[in-house]
C-alpha cells in the first residue's frame, strides 16, 4: 500500500513536470484516469501531501487549489546526489562510491593503470 | 594493583601506537575483512581496559579469592554499606563504567537515529525522482554525473545513475551493482556507524579517529572482492575508474584518490590471499584484544582463589 502511494506520487510529480504550467487536481486527475481507475480525493491526498514536502507551490484560484512543480526534476535530483555526496559525515547514511574527488593527475594515474592492463575482455 | 597498572598503561600506549601500528600492515588490503575485525578489537580493547583498570584497583583480590560466595557477600555488604569493600572505591569503579557505557549508547542512538532519518528523507525522494528497473535490480536516477551508491536500510536498494549507465558497459554495471549489494548484504552501514560512535563517543582517541577512516576504506576493499567472486576483476577496475574519472574534478581536496588507485591496483593484481599463519596470527591477535584485558583483570582474582582453595593441592 505504501509502495503503491510512493508509485503515485512519482506519477503525479512526472505528470506536473511535464505540464510546465500550473494544473489543478482534476486537470491531474483526468489525466491519470487515461492509465487507471482512481478518486479524486485519493489524488488530493497526494498532491496536497507533495506541497507540504515542498515539492508543489499551489495558490488558490476560484476557491481551488492550482498546483506547480516548485522547480524542475533535474534540478531536484542534483540536489539530492548534491547531498548524498556531502553525507560523507555520515556515512551510515548512505556508502557512495568515491567520495572523495579526484584531481586531474590521480585521474591520469588511475586511467594509466587501466591501460597497462592488456585489453582482453575490455570494451571501450 | 600490577594488573591495574599494567591495563591502565595499555590503554594509553594502545591509543597512541595501536594506530600507527596497524595503518602500517600490509597485509590488510589482501585480508579486508581480518583487517576490519583487527581494528575493531583494537577499539574494544582501548575500551574495556580502563574500566577493568579501575575495577581490578578497587576490588581487593582475597574477595575474589573467598570464592563467588565471598564475592557476592561483599556485594552484599557493599550494597548495605558494609564495611566488607571500600564502597566509594567500588563506586567509582562502578560510575566508571557506567559513564563509558553511557556515553557509548547515547552516541550509538543519536548516530543511528541520524542515519536512519537521512535514509527515509533519501528514500522519498528517490521514489518520486527515480524508477525502479527491475532487470538491474537497482533504482536509476536521471543524472549526468556516473555514481552508483547504496542507501541500507529497511528499504535498502542500490542506486545507480543514467549517467554511469552511459559511461559503463553492461557488464561494468552489473559488477559495481554487485559491489553494492555487497555493502547491502554484508549490512556494512552498521559497522560504519559502530566506528562512527566511537570517534563521536571519544573525539580525541587517535585509535578511534584512525579506525573510521580505515573501517570505511577497508569495507569498499571487502565489497570489491565480494563483487569479484562472480564478476571478473577487469571489470570491476574498469568501472571504478569510469566512476572515479566521470566527475569533475577537484582542485581543492588534494590526497583523494589513493582508495581509488589501490581499488583499481588490486582488482588488476590480485595479491595472494594471507597464508593460513598469517591467518591464525591475525585471529589470535582479535582474541587477544577482545579477552585479554579481561584475563588480565582476573588474574589476581584467579591466583588468589587458586591460593585459597587449592592449597592442599599444592601441599600434595
Amino acid at each position: 500500500m505504501l509502495r503503491g502511494l510512493g508509485d503515485l506520487e512519482s506519477a503525479i510529480m512526472d505528470r506536473m513536470w511535464d505540464y510546465r504550467q500550473p494544473a489543478s487536481v482534476r486537470d491531474v486527475l483526468e489525466d491519470l484516469r487515461r492509465d487507471r481507475q482512481i478518486a479524486y480525493t485519493t489524488v488530493m491526498t497526494v498532491m496536497d501531501k507533495l506541497h507540504k514536502k515542498g515539492l508543489l507551490g499551489r495558490e488558490a484560484v476560484n476557491r481551488a487549489y492550482v498546483y506547480k512543480a516548485v522547480a524542475t526534476k533535474a534540478a531536484y535530483t542534483a540536489e539530492l546526489m548534491r547531498t548524498t555526496l556531502a553525507s560523507g559525515g555520515n556515512q551510515a547514511a548512505t556508502l557512495v562510491h568515491f567520495l572523495e574527488r579526484l584531481t586531474p593527475e590521480e585521474a591520469a594515474a588511475l586511467e594509466a593503470a587501466l591501460e597497462v592492463f592488456p585489453p582482453k575482455g575490455r570494451r571501450t | 594493583m600490577i594488573a591495574a597498572v599494567v591495563l591502565g598503561l595499555y590503554a594509553i600506549i594502545a591509543t597512541v601506537t595501536l594506530p600507527k601500528l596497524l595503518a602500517q600492515a600490509q597485509w590488510a588490503e589482501r585480508a579486508p575483512r581480518l583487517a576490519i575485525a583487527v581494528w575493531q578489537a583494537a577499539c574494544a580493547s582501548v575500551l574495556t581496559s580502563p574500566v577493568l583498570a579501575i575495577l581490578a584497583a578497587v576490588v581487593p583480590a582475597s574477595v575474589v579469592g573467598h570464592g563467588l560466595a565471598g564475592l557476592f557477600e561483599a556485594c552484599a555488604e557493599f550494597l548495605s554499606d558494609g564495611p566488607g569493600l571500600s564502597s566509594t572505591a567500588v563506586g567509582v569503579a562502578l560510575l566508571a563504567g557506567a559513564t563509558v557505557a553511557a556515553r557509548i549508547s547515547y552516541c550509538a542512538a543519536a548516530v543511528l537515529l541520524r542515519a536512519r532519518r537521512e535514509r527515509q528523507e533519501h528514500a522519498e525522494m528517490l521514489s518520486v525522482l527515480g524508477r525502479h528497473d527491475r532487470a538491474l535490480g537497482a533504482v536509476v536516477v536521471d543524472h549526468t554525473e556516473p555514481m552508483a551508491y547504496c542507501l541500507p536500510g529497511r528499504q535498502s536498494r542500490a542506486v545507480i545513475t543514467t549517467g554511469a549507465l552511459h559511461s559503463l558497459t553492461p557488464d561494468q554495471v552489473a559488477a559495481v551493482l554487485a559491489h553494492e549489494q555487497a555493502h547491502l548484504r554484508g549490512r556494512h552501514h552498521l559497522v560504519l556507524a559502530g566506528a562512527e560512535t566511537l570517534i563521536r563517543a571519544f573525539p580525541h582517541v587517535p585509535l578511534f579517529a584512525q579506525a573510521r577512516i580505515e573501517i570505511a576504506r577497508l569495507i569498499e576493499l571487502l565489497a570489491d572482492d565480494v563483487a569479484a567472486r562472480r564478476h571478473p576483476r577487469i571489470h570491476i577496475a574498469a568501472a571504478l575508474v569510469r566512476l572515479a574519472t566521470g566527475r569533475f574534478p577537484a582542485f581543492s581536496l588534494g590526497a583523494g584518490g589513493e582508495t581509488a588507485l589501490t581499488r583499481v591496483r588490486r582488482m588488476l593484481h590480485p595479491a595472494d590471499p594471507l597464508s593460513r599463519r598469517e591467518r591464525m596470527a591475525g585471529l589470535i591477535s582479535v582474541a587477544v584484544m577482545v579477552a585479554g584485558p579481561a584475563a588480565v583483570a582476573a588474574i589476581p582474582g584467579v591466583s588468589a582463589f587458586l591460593a585459597h582453595h587449592c592449597h592442599r593441592l599444592f601441599l600434595l
